[in-house]
């Protein structure tokens, strides 16, 4: 077999194009083909993305449009319950609506109290109020009252009593004294 | 055999050393594997721009889109919470206890000769059931039977609409007073029911008002 034999300077010249091949390939993967490789792969994963987000939209649009079609009577329940009840303080017109109804009712001298007004447990009432009075007849006949309570129960249908107390007058034995304790769900305005 | 004379020897010699120069062989090298490179990132490039010109008709799509998926989420958003919200105050009312008809209820019970005094009603926490506090008096020949009558009417007419129905004595004594029912004087008697109950399955629905209540204190 034939050796080749390198001089000196021909040694140096193999290890310069050695060099340089090294410096190629490094600087072709560091500066070249690595910043396109990486651009491609973000341009693909931003357009799996939007491909993704495209794909749900479709989803989104069609749920909305089921959802618009069983939300109606949802919808018109919702308005009927917040239509319930006039804006502003429940302290400024509940007070004078009870006293209406019950007047109303042939029952006069009607007085409701503000008792107090928390948050409702339910997440789903987050902007609704619970508010308690106590409301008081100091007069009214049994039968009377009885429908008059009838009629609050039947019109005011986020109205809760909670208590009641009925008590014969002793000096009128077909009068009572009455006190109302209700709650009622009022959203926040 | 004939003689060849070489007369060139040095400088083909020097040809030859220059055609197996390294550094020529090495850049001959480099530059074919650099083409080739070259070519490869081409193609990359290529396949990159393919890929950047789709992105743009995505994109061009979703901008299309946006608008439109932001509104109806938005709106879904919204319709789920007035669903839930609705859900939860209907819960909120039918779960009321309806009083009225309790009340009627009591009123057909009392007989001519019994008395409610008082009534004391509360809707226990949770709406876990209903308690109620019903005192009065009771006149005739026998005083606590007639009690008893009106505790067992109660405990009938409750049982037809409510679950779990307890009306039991708290008090049943005897007064001192004498009271003239129907034109004859009869003792009296004063009792106190506690009445419990659930409203159960068989939900008391409004309804009118009682007729009235019967009263027979003279």
């Amino acid at each position: 077999m034939k050796t080749v034999k390198l001089t000196q300077d021909q040694i140096k010249k193999v290890a310069f194009s050695v060099i340089g091949f090294v410096v190629l390939v490094y600087v072709y993967f560091t500066f070249f083909l690595g910043p396109l490789n990486k651009s491609r792969q973000r341009m693909l994963a931003s357009m799996h993305d939007k491909q993704d987000k495209l794909e749900r939209s479709k989803g989104d649009l069609s749920k909305m449009a089921k959802l618009e079609i069983e939300a109606k009577s949802a919808t018109s329940h919702f308005a009927a319950f917040k239509a319930l009840n006039p804006g502003g303080a429940p302290i400024a017109w509940f007070p004078p609506r009870i006293k209406t109804f019950f007047a109303n009712e042939q029952i006069d001298k009607a007085v409701a109290r503000l008792g107090n007004s928390i948050s409702p447990k339910e997440p789903e009432l987050a902007d609704w109020m619970k508010y308690s009075w106590l409301i008081s007849l100091p007069e009214a006949d049994y039968a009377t009252l009885g429908k008059a309570i009838a009629d609050l129960e039947n019109t005011e249908p986020l109205l809760v009593i909670e208590k009641i107390t009925i008590h014969a007058r002793p000096d009128q034995p077909g009068i009572q004294q009455v006190e109302i304790a209700v709650t009622n769900v009022i959203q926040k305005k | 055999m004939a003689i060849h004379l070489n007369l060139l020897h040095e400088e083909i010699l020097e040809q030859r050393q220059r055609q197996r120069d390294p550094l020529k062989i090495g850049v001959m090298v480099l530059a074919g594997f650099g083409a080739l490179l070259f070519l490869y990132y081409m193609f990359n490039a290529y396949r990159t721009l393919e890929i950047k010109r789709r992105l743009s008709a995505v994109e061009r799509n979703w901008a299309k889109v946006e608008p439109q998926v932001t509104a109806a989420q938005k709106r879904v958003a919204e319709l789920e919470g007035v669903i839930k919200t609705t859900r939860a105050l209907d819960d909120y009312m039918e779960n009321r206890f309806f009083w009225a008809p309790f009340l009627e209820k009591i009123s057909r019970c009392v007989a001519f000769n019994s008395q409610i005094t008082s009534i004391d009603g509360t809707v226990l926490d949770e709406n876990k059931g209903i308690s109620v506090m019903i005192e009065g008096v009771s006149a005739g020949h026998e005083p606590r039977a007639a009690a008893e009558e009106l505790r067992q009417l109660l405990s009938e007419q409750l049982r037809q609409s409510y679950s779990e129905v307890k009306v039991e004595f708290k008090t049943l004594e005897d007064l001192d007073t004498i009271v003239t029912v129907v034109g004859s004087n009869m003792p009296m008697a004063r009792f106190v029911l506690g009445v419990t109950f659930n409203q159960g399955s068989a939900t008391a629905k409004p309804s009118p008002a009682p007729e009235r209540k019967r009263s027979a204190k003279s």
